[in-house]
Order: structure tokens, then C-alpha cells, then sequence
């Protein structure tokens, strides 16, 4: 079994890159798969502790973050189809509404 | 040095990398999965047979067509739609604040070892009963809570989704 630095810091690289394509990307469905990334390395580093600690805890967690997670995608894609009727695109720059 | 973990890990960040830089949003989704695969083969690793199911079930299975679904809904053949935020600050902040906030994270985490108590694990870790009985006796209100959330994402998903003049 790889050490435990080993899985922290791929979940770090993981969540680094989540967050770099949450950043610097403009289309609203990758920003989408950029929070799947991010909450997938958090997932792993739960997992990793758990084995670490013995804890069954840990697993719990993860289980109860598929459930976030599903419930995220699910408002959230409502949310861009909704955006998407009003503006016909999914281009971030475009929705400046609120922008003064 | 560990050839199961190497080999799922180099998939895993190879494959984040193609999912945050292609340009189109399908064959990102396909990164996704790769990803999502590569992270189920890697929970195998650390005893929890149960997650990497669900990761595969749920994740690569429900989560990512629900995404495919909507790209196929919402991309016209059309549109012309840049890879990349046009603003160059944008893109330079977002990148140097994404590489240092991932520096910080492995330099905060450095010397895990010194906090954790590493100890022999018991036996059945991970066994799917053992996750069955935590949820039902000591998580039974989270696991409640969970199924209310769901419910009410249900239910906004809708309304949001539906024709307005109903």
C-alpha cells in the first residue's frame, strides 16, 4: 500500500486542478465538471483518512457527499437550462447582469 | 514503489488535465469519467469496496449521463464558443491561484504522518455491513436529512427545468 502523502498529494494535485479549470475556463458546463473534480479529490482524501485512522467514519462521509453531490448536479444543470433559454448560451462572460 | 497506485494516479491526473483543457465540453465529460474510474480503482486500494461500487454506480453512471444529457441538450453545432476566458488577467490569476493554492495544500499536509496514529487495521475494514450498521444506528438523522435534501433538490429541479406558464 502507497503511503498516506502519496494519496494527500494526489488529491491535492486533483483539487488544484479542479479549482485552475473552475478559474480560467468560460464554458458554464466545464465550470460545472471542474466542482465534480474538486468534490471527487475531497472525496478521496476522506477515504484516505479513513484507511489511515481505522475510522469507518470517513466512508460515511463520502456516502453522504455522492448525496450532495447528485443533489448539486441536479439544481445546478436546472439552473443552466434555465440560463440557457433566457440567453441562448452557456458562455459566462455573457451573463452580466448583475455587472455595473 | 507502489505500481497499482502509480499507474491510477498518472491516469487520474492525466486525464484532470485533458478534462480542464479540451476544448469542446463532451469529450471533457469523457476526462470526467476517466477520472472517476481511475478514483474507484483507487478506493479499491484503500479498503472501501462499497465507495468504489458507488463511485462507478453513481458517479460515472447517473451523475455523468445527467451531464451528457444536458451537453447534448444545450451545445448548438454552431456556436462558437472560445476555449478559454478572453481576458488574459482572468486566465494568468486563475492559473497561478490554482497552482498555489494546490502548493499550499501539499506544504499545510506535509508531516502527515507525525499527526496520524497509523495502526494495523481490524479486520472486515470496509466490509459494506460495517457501513450499513454506522448509517442506521449513528448517522440515522444525517442519513434522514440526506433523503430531505434530495427531496427538495428534486422538486427545484423541476420547477426550474419546467415551461414557466404552467
Amino acid at each position: 500500500m502507497a503511503g498516506i502523502n502519496e494519496y494527500i498529494i494526489l488529491a491535492c494535485i486533483l483539487f488544484g486542478l479542479g479549482v485552475i479549470g473552475f478559474l480560467t475556463r468560460r464554458n458554464a458546463l466545464i465550470l460545472f465538471m471542474s466542482v465534480e473534480l474538486m468534490l471527487n479529490s475531497i472525496n478521496l482524501m476522506l477515504v484516505t483518512f479513513s484507511a489511515s485512522r481505522a475510522d469507518m467514519g470517513g466512508q460515511v462521509m463520502v456516502l453522504f457527499i455522492f448525496a450532495v453531490a447528485a443533489a448539486e448536479v441536479a439544481v445546478g444543470l436546472a439552473i443552466l437550462i434555465c440560463l440557457f433559454k433566457h440567453m441562448k448560451s452557456v458562455d459566462i462572460n455573457k451573463f452580466d447582469l448583475l455587472k455595473w | 514503489m507502489d505500481y497499482y497506485f502509480l499507474l491510477f494516479a498518472i491516469m487520474a491526473v492525466g486525464a484532470g488535465i485533458f478534462t480542464i483543457t479540451v476544448r469542446d465540453a463532451l469529450p471533457s465529460a469523457l476526462g470526467l469519467l476517466t477520472v472517476f474510474i481511475a478514483l474507484a480503482a483507487l478506493y479499491l486500494h484503500l479498503n472501501a469496496p462499497l465507495i468504489a461500487i458507488f463511485q462507478v454506480s453513481i458517479y460515472a453512471g447517473a451523475i455523468l449521463v445527467l451531464v451528457v444529457f444536458v451537453i447534448m441538450l444545450l451545445i448548438t453545432p454552431d456556436e462558437e464558443l472560445e476555449s478559454r476566458q478572453k481576458n488574459i488577467s482572468y486566465r494568468t490569476l486563475g492559473a497561478i491561484l490554482g497552482v498555489y493554492l494546490s502548493v499550499l495544500l501539499v506544504i499545510g499536509i506535509k508531516g502527515i504522518d507525525q499527526i496520524i496514529v497509523q495502526k494495523g487495521l481490524p479486520d472486515g475494514f470496509g466490509h459494506p455491513s460495517l457501513i450499513g450498521t454506522l448509517f442506521f444506528k449513528k448517522y440515522i438523522l444525517h442519513f434522514e436529512m440526506a433523503s430531505v435534501l434530495l427531496l427538495v433538490a428534486l422538486i427545484a429541479a423541476i420547477y426550474l427545468a419546467k415551461k414557466k406558464n404552467i
